[in-house]
């Protein structure tokens, strides 16, 4: 109601879509439209053509590998995700973590793909999908290429797509028996965005062998906090070794939160550090059980 | 009738004959329900008239500028626009708005837009008209205005300093009103008093009720007769008449308002008649009529925010058995960029001046500034809400300080049931409650001592800590208008009251017609609900005409839904009309029946001979007689009755006393006590409720259903006030939550299950003991911020902000060891 005039079109197939992208400097995709549509309504962005890609059979599968791979179309929508046994099964967490976005009327249409391209650093996926190792499934005029999910949340609001570039996929390597996954996060209200957000990935016995901790909202871009890494990787798996990990979170670590309406930079930095420590706490819980 | 004879206050008590209690008391379905969930309600914004434009307005981004030029050639140029208007026209078109205060803050001049200076980020320089939604605003993003930026005052106390920025030239100040209310003798208390506790600064913040939907209006100035239709969900037609006469030079039978569903207004919609004038303006000037739907986020900047409060150099003198004497305090309300409504926010406090206690000793000293912010207007439970705030975080820091349990400080010092009809130190007329049993009622609902146990089990090293708080609060209704000569004494206002027509259709059925705004209260249930007792038929045939409309319903001059009073006022005038139509209609039934009237009794629409129900008509046998085959009626009966009945219910009030601020400024007192059980997470500041119950009593119940939903929509709102919800500007004073990412309105998600209890002692003052409850007094903010205080160390400095994020509440709890407390105890 509020866009400016602005083109669309449906293509019948990924290819198309790429062809309509690159039709047009202003072409954009649509997927969902939870974003873009606001974007557009509150005019900060000039788009003259909107790629929907939000049918696309192609885009909208759920892939499982015998190992517990998976591969999930950029167009499956949150709803999808929280429901589907296959990632019930293989990533319980991402189900649990796409169920608490927003509201159900969201659910029902956003999805990974566009959650992930708008590179929005208070976003609730990209974390996660850092710490699970997820790959960026990237598709072009020119044929595809992977982006680690590390490299994929380029700034604020960049992702490291390329002008005419697709996300169609994004692949997450299977949890190891010995692996466990942690994602914690504060916002003001259930429904609202966050002020920090935490994900760890921990893969070990006694001993952690290999810890993934990701902060977001904390800077432009979801960072994995390799300080506190170092720190666990190798120690003995306990609420010890945590607490003194999640030390190294503090000034001069890299870290750049900002102060908005929700909380101070040293708030957020402070917060930062609990739902980090809560984070590989959880994650070292959950893969000890299994 | 008794009556009540106070210093200047009489109120009579009312005793009719009690009609009420077949359908009133019950919980019967709502009748707007069913149109609200078809999707079949009528709104402004489905309101279309032919030739309509959309309007946009131009809106400063600056907040305090010099408007040095507004071009809107290149608008006007794109296709598909009608129009624009400009602050320089409307100069030249219309007169300022009337001012509620005295000189000087009463010489402050506002136009519908902004002429010479804009004075807040979102005042309106400018409205396209244009033939879409789509084109009226890309054509006001055409409009090029020219600023000078001044600095900004955004400080309410500040702003009173006489170096500070000036908004409003022709006030000299930015104090816009000031004056000291002084009752019983608080130095007297502070002199002999055990100890006198003394807080520093007590802050209640802005926010809104945020309405689902936003102002809207469709404005059509005819052109032939010259009369300016309104149709919107302006929730005080009248004030709004009253405000827009004058500033276009119509006279008030030239402006008609109508409106039918609103989707919620909480008093924010009081204040949308700048933009309706503006509209008007727009219309004449274009020959058309102008469609406006407010956008989100133009409602955050530009509709109004709740009323801030800061409370300064407090001082409580207390004896040593805890008895609270009196208090002391200087008061601030930031008023924003210009004066809608205000300053009777000045006054509107005073209805409630010792809140639920025997406070005697009282003196406030009251100062209302302007500053560059959005101009603040009524907000549910408007101005007693944050007096009453200061009253309970007082008893809460007294409780605190002095070594006293909440609970018994409480019922010590609380007004008594047997206090009853209670005069407070500034001669207003509690009429009704029972407040100790009312907090018992809510402890009990949360199961208090096993809280108080779990609150000790805890311990240190939990990372958690429960906090447990109690919130006692007055929802006064039914406002005597009196009490605008205390801010202003030329101002020619008291009293109050409302008006009902009621009418037997031709078969029998009944048309109430209500000169009310209802928002989402019910009151077409409630109305047919009473009108049904007494005329002896079901709601079900008793048609309530919604909403406000000049042309066809009846009304007064205070006509609106506001204020806490439809119960009252409302319901009050519906039972008047309602009795009227019965005496009619039982002197039509004599006749036909050849009965004497005294043996004759309504039931099942008919009247009837007592004791013998074959002799009896029904009321279609009654229209037939007085519409259609009134030949048959002696001519005598015939012209003594139409059917057609009109009711104006005025409550008992005398004028106010305006040197001494005493007088009965409202007539009901609705309480609420909340209590709230809270865990925070030490290290975050993160608050999850825990258990939540609320006590309200509101006199007789009309339907318990709609009263339980006013307690949870009361209460969602005040604990998001207290925990999510605030409007905050940077030093430049641009609005840091200006969209629902930023300002987090409370959901369901957020909401606690709410635990209701009820209490009811019925009014004495009114016609059906009901007392008005729909603010619902703000509770939530007290006990949210006595459950965090009580979930403090005793070092912990005092909760003094009504709002607090989690990082004020983690602040709180990881205070520097020797931080200032901002309280201090002296004993003498």
């Amino acid at each position: 109601m509020l866009l400016e005039s602005v083109e669309y079109t449906r293509p019948r197939n990924l290819d198309e879509a790429l062809r309509a992208l690159a039709s047009r400097e202003g072409a954009a995709v649509l997927a969902g439209g939870q974003s873009l549509v606001n974007v557009l309504k509150n005019r900060v962005a000039s788009v003259d053509l909107l790629v929907d890609v939000s049918r696309l059979d192609e885009l909208r599968r759920i892939e499982v590998g015998a190992d517990g791979g998976l591969e999930i179309g950029a167009c499956v929508t949150y709803d999808e995700l929280e429901r589907s046994d296959d990632i019930r099964g293989a990533q319980p967490m991402l189900a649990s973590a796409a169920g608490h976005i927003e509201d159900r009327q969201i659910r029902n249409r956003g999805t990974i793909g566009g959650n992930c391209c708008l590179s929005d650093p208070s976003n609730n996926l990209p974390p996660l999908l850092i710490a699970l190792g997820a790959t960026m499934n990237v598709q072009g005029p020119g044929g595809g290429r992977q982006v680690p999910a590390e490299d994929f949340f380029f700034g604020y609001f960049m992702p490291a797509l390329e002008p005419g570039e697709i996300l169609r996929s994004i692949s997450i390597p299977p949890l190891a028996d010995d692996a466990g996954v942690g994602y914690q996060a504060l916002s003001v209200g259930h429904d609202s965005k966050a002020i920090v957000r935490a994900a760890a990935h921990v893969r070990g016995g006694d001993t952690i062998e290999d810890a993934r901790v990701v902060l977001a909202v904390v800077g432009p871009r979801p960072v994995r906090h390799s300080a506190m890494e170092d720190l666990l990787n190798g120690a003995p798996a306990s609420a010890e070794t945590v607490e003194r990990a999640s030390e190294a979170i503090g000034d001069g670590d890299g870290l750049e939160p900002i102060s908005d309406a929700h909380g101070s930079a040293d708030y957020r930095r402070r917060v930062a550090r609990v739902l980090a420590r809560r984070a590989v706490y959880e994650a070292m819980m959950r893969g000890a059980r299994s | 009738m008794s009556s009540v004879p106070v210093a200047q206050t009489t109120v009579e008590s009312v005793e009719k004959p009690d009609r009420l209690g077949e359908w009133s008391g019950k919980s019967i379905p709502r009748k707007e329900d069913g149109r609200h969930l078809k999707g079949q309600a009528l709104f402004t914004d489905d309101k279309w008239q032919h030739r309509m434009g959309y309007a946009h307005f131009v809106r400063s981004p600056h907040a305090h500028a010099r408007i040095v030029s507004v071009d809107t050639s290149r608008a006007e140029a794109l296709e598909g626009v009608f129009g624009t208007l400009t602050g320089d026209e409307v100069k030249d078109l219309s007169e300022p708005f009337f001012q509620i205060a005295p000189p000087p803050g009463g010489n402050l001049k506002e136009w519908c837009l902004a002429v010479g200076k804009v004075r807040y980020q979102g005042d309106a320089v400018a409205v396209v008209l244009a033939e879409s939604r789509e084109i009226a605003r890309d054509a006001a993003e055409l409009v090029e205005v020219e600023y000078e930026p001044l600095p900004a005052i955004v400080d309410g106390i500040a702003a009173a300093d006489p170096d500070a920025p000036l908004l409003h030239d022709e006030v000299g100040s930015n104090i816009v009103w000031h004056g000291v209310y002084d009752y019983g003798d608080i130095d007297w208390a502070l002199e002999n008093a055990d100890h006198v506790v003394k807080i520093d600064r007590l802050h209640f913040h802005r926010f809104s009720s945020t309405p689902l939907e936003c102002n809207a209006a469709v404005v059509n100035w005819e052109q032939g007769t010259g009369v300016i239709e309104i149709f919107s969900n302006n929730q005080m037609p009248m004030f709004a008449s009253l405000v827009i006469g004058p500033a276009l030079g119509v006279p008030s039978n030239k402006i008609q308002f109508q409106s039918q569903d609103i989707g919620g207004a909480f008093g924010i919609k009081i204040g949308s008649y700048p933009q309706i004038t503006a509209l008007a303006l727009l219309s004449k000037k274009l020959g058309r009529p102008a469609k406006w739907t407010e956008y989100r986020t133009d409602h955050m900047l530009s509709a109004g925010h709740g009323n801030e409060r800061t409370f300064v150099d407090i001082q409580v003198p207390v004896m040593a058995d805890g008895t609270i004497l009196g208090v002391k305090v200087r008061a601030f309300d930031d008023a924003g960029a210009y004066l809608h409504y205000e300053p009777l926010g000045a006054v509107i406090w005073s209805q409630v001046v010792p809140g639920c206690y025997k406070i005697k000793h009282v003196q406030v000293d009251f100062t209302e500034t302007v500053s560059n912010k959005c101009p603040t207007i009524p907000n549910r439970g408007y101005s007693r809400m944050q007096h009453l705030w200061l009253i309970e975080r007082i008893v809460d820091v007294v409780a605190t300080e002095l070594g006293f349990d909440p609970v018994e400080l409480r019922k010590h010092n609380y007004i008594q049931p047997e206090d009853y009809p209670y005069e407070t130190p500034n001669a207003c007329v509690y009429d009704s409650g029972d407040l100790p049993k009312a907090l018992d009622l809510a402890l009990g609902a949360v199961d208090y001592p096993a809280w108080l146990k779990r609150q000790e089990e805890l311990g240190t090293g939990s990372g958690k800590r429960i906090g447990i708080g109690i919130g006692t609060t007055l929802d006064s209704g039914t406002n005597n208008f009196g009490q605008a000569r205390i801010i202003n004494p030329e101002l020619p206002f008291s009293g109050n009251g409302e008006a009902a027509y009621a009418k037997l259709d031709l078969y029998g059925e009944v048309n109430l017609n209500l000169g009310t705004t209802p928002q989402g209260q019910g009151h077409e249930t409630t109305a047919a609900q009473v009108v049904a007792d007494i005329l002896g038929m079901s709601p079900d045939d008793v048609n309530v005409t919604a909403g406000f409309d000049q042309r066809h319903n009846t009304y007064v001059a205070f006509s609106g839904t506001y204020a806490s009073q439809f119960a009252v006022t409302g319901l009050g005038a519906a039972m008047g009309a309602a009795e009227k139509l019965r005496a009619e209609i039982l002197k039509v039934a004599a006749y036909a029946l050849e009965a004497d009237e005294a043996d004759l009794d309504l039931g099942g629409g008919q009247v009837f001979v007592r004791g013998d129900r074959e002799r009896a008509i029904p009321f279609i046998g009654i229209a037939n007689l007085v519409y259609s085959n009134n030949a048959v009626l002696s001519p005598e009966l015939a012209g003594s009755v139409s059917l057609n009945c009109r009711h104006v219910y005025v409550p008992p009030f005398q004028v106010p006393d305006h040197e001494a601020k005493t007088g009965n400024l409202t007539l009901t007192y609705a309480s609420q006590t909340h209590v709230c059980v809270l865990e925070i997470d030490e290290e975050t500041g993160h608050v999850e409720i825990l258990d939540y119950a609320v006590a309200d009593d509101c006199g007789r119940v009309i339907n318990p259903m709609i009263v339980d939903g006013q307690v949870h929509g009361a209460t969602a709102l005040g604990i998001g006030a207290a925990l999510f919800e605030t409007f905050e500007y940077d030093d430049e004073g641009q609005l840091m939550q200006s969209s629902f990412y930023d300002y987090h309105a409370i959901t369901a998600l957020d909401a606690p299950h709410i635990k209701t209890e009820h209490v009811q002692t019925p009014s004495p003052f009114t016609p059906n003991g009901a007392k008005g409850m729909g603010e619902g007094g703000g509770a939530p903010l007290h006990a949210v911020c006595a459950a965090i205080q009580n979930a403090l160390d005793d070092g912990a400095p005092v909760v003094s902000e009504s709002h607090n994020s989690w990082e004020r509440i983690y602040r709180l709890i990881n205070h520097e060891p020797n931080a200032p407390r901002g309280v201090e105890v002296v004993t003498r």
